[in-house]
């Protein structure tokens, strides 16, 4: 059979998406390189030409204390978000794909709408709710975690649901048969065989998380997560240096991290060989 | 013909084994946590936003009392109307560019044999993974009049060191630049998608038949494409028409959008009347607009199935 390639497009043609798609490669990285190459600079402002290599701006940001608790604010919101959507998540894809129940198709509307909400009616509305009773939700981390979950439960269903469509009910059954109960199945066969899909559910309502500021700006109080903490420094231009040096160790960090679960993921499923 | 087979077969996939079908109490209650936490957190807040708008909640105690003035004000071509569609221009540029830019990287990396071509959308999708606030710093380092650019042109001598390029940030510009750089991952992946499962024989046949390969695209991918494109074009226009951070950094006065107003209602002009009636409108238009793109979607569905 012809490679797709030479019968959908020319040489030619071969030729010139070959061109935009390094073009695009470019401009998406190159913006990033350039952030990169400023947290080096040896100049409170990043401006062409270079002065020099330094890592200044490094040195001064792990002696920060303020900043260091923001990171630590934003993991403990991330953590218990993502735990929360998870857990509804699964609930809702468990129903939305084995059972039929009255009014599943306005309940999946409903759970899954935030991902076409503007986040800032989002956090108007929440802002909103959370004020009439002061009390019962003072702003602070636990109403920037109520928030976070709505958010992020789309993304978890999103994601568990087409693993849930895989998963042959079968082996659920033949385990009912040999006198498994309902909880007993689905600790000892389900749970493991989804796990995989709940650990990539976990890292993407994790990133979002940790990365949201619309809602963490309205509903955080006068806690500090990691966002606001950088973009509160922003007004004080000559902390920019610093705020992109924090910003680039967030970057590989998160990118070590992702990797690494992403192999740990790939290897867990092998063992389990479900792939 | 062979498509409906292929449906059909597909059909019988996605069904797969027999289902135990269970109704019940037990179910019911499965669905019950994260319905409700979606009701508590989203239903409520939106329908208290509503009952903000109309005065029968109020800021102020003893001020509370149905009137819809705060909206007659908005919809009489109030300053705010003009923003939102200003903002809305702006989110269908965004939008349309992104998916035009897009689209042939989605088309280039379906079209690669292997896995390379997973290897090579990671590269593509990565960014996204970024955070969104570095890579709007990045685009305020870039633009300013002491940013990257200009100060290049500066030291290159093209530009007189007190004659930068102002437009570059803080305008409207630099807000469709930063959001379309923000979006085109996120964008390139439900285009790949639909254009990743098209069925490589439809092509062979298409060429077989004598059709050129502009005809084949134009007739056959783009159609079958579409249902890809409109989902990425919904998750960029929809987000972008209530943006509020990318105009906050890189906007300037010139590239205020709705989001920001709204955020102003609530935050310095401390006046939540006018922020609710700005907000309950943006929800409206969202609903709207997903209910016809929903039908456009299942239209198309019917058409090509």
């Amino acid at each position: 059979m012809a490679q797709p390639m030479d019968i959908a497009v020319s040489r030619n043609g071969r030729r010139l998406l070959t061109f935009w798609f390094g073009l695009l490669v470019i401009f998406l990285y190159a913006p990033l390189g350039l952030l990169l190459l400023f947290s080096f600079n040896d100049n409170n402002l990043p401006v062409f030409p270079l002065k020099g290599f330094t890592t200044s701006a490094y040195e001064q940001f792990l002696g920060n204390a303020e900043l260091r608790a923001s990171v630590v604010t934003s993991t403990k919101v991330a953590a218990l978000s993502s735990l929360i959507a998870v857990f509804l998540g699964l609930l809702a894809a468990i129903v939305f794909v084995r059972r039929h129940v009255f009014g599943k198709s306005v309940a999946s509307a409903l759970l899954l709408s935030p991902l076409v909400v503007p986040y800032i009616a989002l956090a108007i509305g929440l802002l909103v709710f959370f004020s009439q009773a002061p009390e019962t939700f003072p702003l602070g981390m636990r109403t920037v975690v109520m928030g976070h979950v709505v958010v992020s439960i789309p993304y978890t269903i999103l994601i568990l649901v087409p693993r849930f469509e895989r998963l042959d009910v079968r082996i659920e059954e033949a385990a009912r048969d040999l006198g498994a109960g309902a909880f007993q199945t689905f600790r000892l066969i389900t749970l493991p065989l989804i796990l995989p899909a709940l650990v990539s559910a976990f890292i993407v309502a994790f990133v979002l998380s940790f990365d949201e500021i619309i809602i963490a700006s309205f509903v955080a109080g006068t806690v500090t997560t990691f966002p606001l903490y950088l973009f509160s420094q922003l007004r004080f231009p000559t902390l920019l240096p610093q705020v992109i040096a924090v910003a680039c160790v967030v970057m590989a960090a998160s990118a070590v991290i992702l990797v690494a679960t992403e192999i740990g993921r790939r290897v867990l499923e092998r063992r389990l060989g479900t792939e | 013909m062979a498509v409906e087979a292929q449906e059909a077969a597909g059909q019988a996939a996605a069904t797969g084994p027999k289902r135990r079908s269970h109704t019940g109490l037990a179910t019911a209650g499965l669905l019950a946590l994260p319905t409700l936490w979606l009701v508590v957190f989203f239903l409520v807040p939106v329908v208290l936003i509503f009952l903000y708008s109309v005065n029968i909640f109020s800021l102020y105690p003893g001020g509370q009392y149905f009137t819809l003035d705060a909206w007659k004000d908005f919809l009489d071509g109030s300053p705010f109307l003009d923003l939102f569609w200003k903002s809305i221009r702006m989110a269908l540029i965004v939008s349309v560019i992104s998916v035009i830019a897009a689209y042939p990287i989605a088309y280039y990396l379906a079209l690669l044999s292997g896995d390379r071509k997973y290897t090579l959308l990671l590269l593509i999708l990565a960014p996204f993974l970024v955070s969104y606030f570095l890579r709007l710093l990045a685009w305020k380092v870039i633009l300013g009049d002491q940013g990257v650019i200009n100060s290049f042109l500066y030291w290159t001598g093209l530009r007189a060191q007190d004659d930068p390029l102002s437009w570059l940030l803080y305008s409207q510009f630099a807000v469709i630049l930063t959001l379309v750089y923000i979006y085109i991952p996120f964008v390139a992946l439900p285009i790949f998608a639909s254009l990743d499962s098209l069925d490589r024989r439809l092509l062979e046949a298409s060429a077989d038949l004598g059709a050129s390969r502009w005809q084949s695209f134009r007739k056959v991918t783009l159609p079958l494409s579409m249902p890809g494109v409109i989902a990425s074009f919904i998750f960029v226009f929809i987000p972008t028409i209530g943006e509020y951070f990318a105009p906050l950094l890189v906007g300037g006065v010139e590239g205020t959008m709705f989001g920001n107003a709204i955020a102003d209602q609530f935050g310095q002009s401390l006046n939540w009347l006018n922020g609710s009636v700005l907000s309950f409108f943006l929800l409206l238009v969202v609903a709207l607009l997903m209910a016809v793109f929903a039908r456009f979607l299942t239209v198309r569905r019917v058409a090509t199935g």
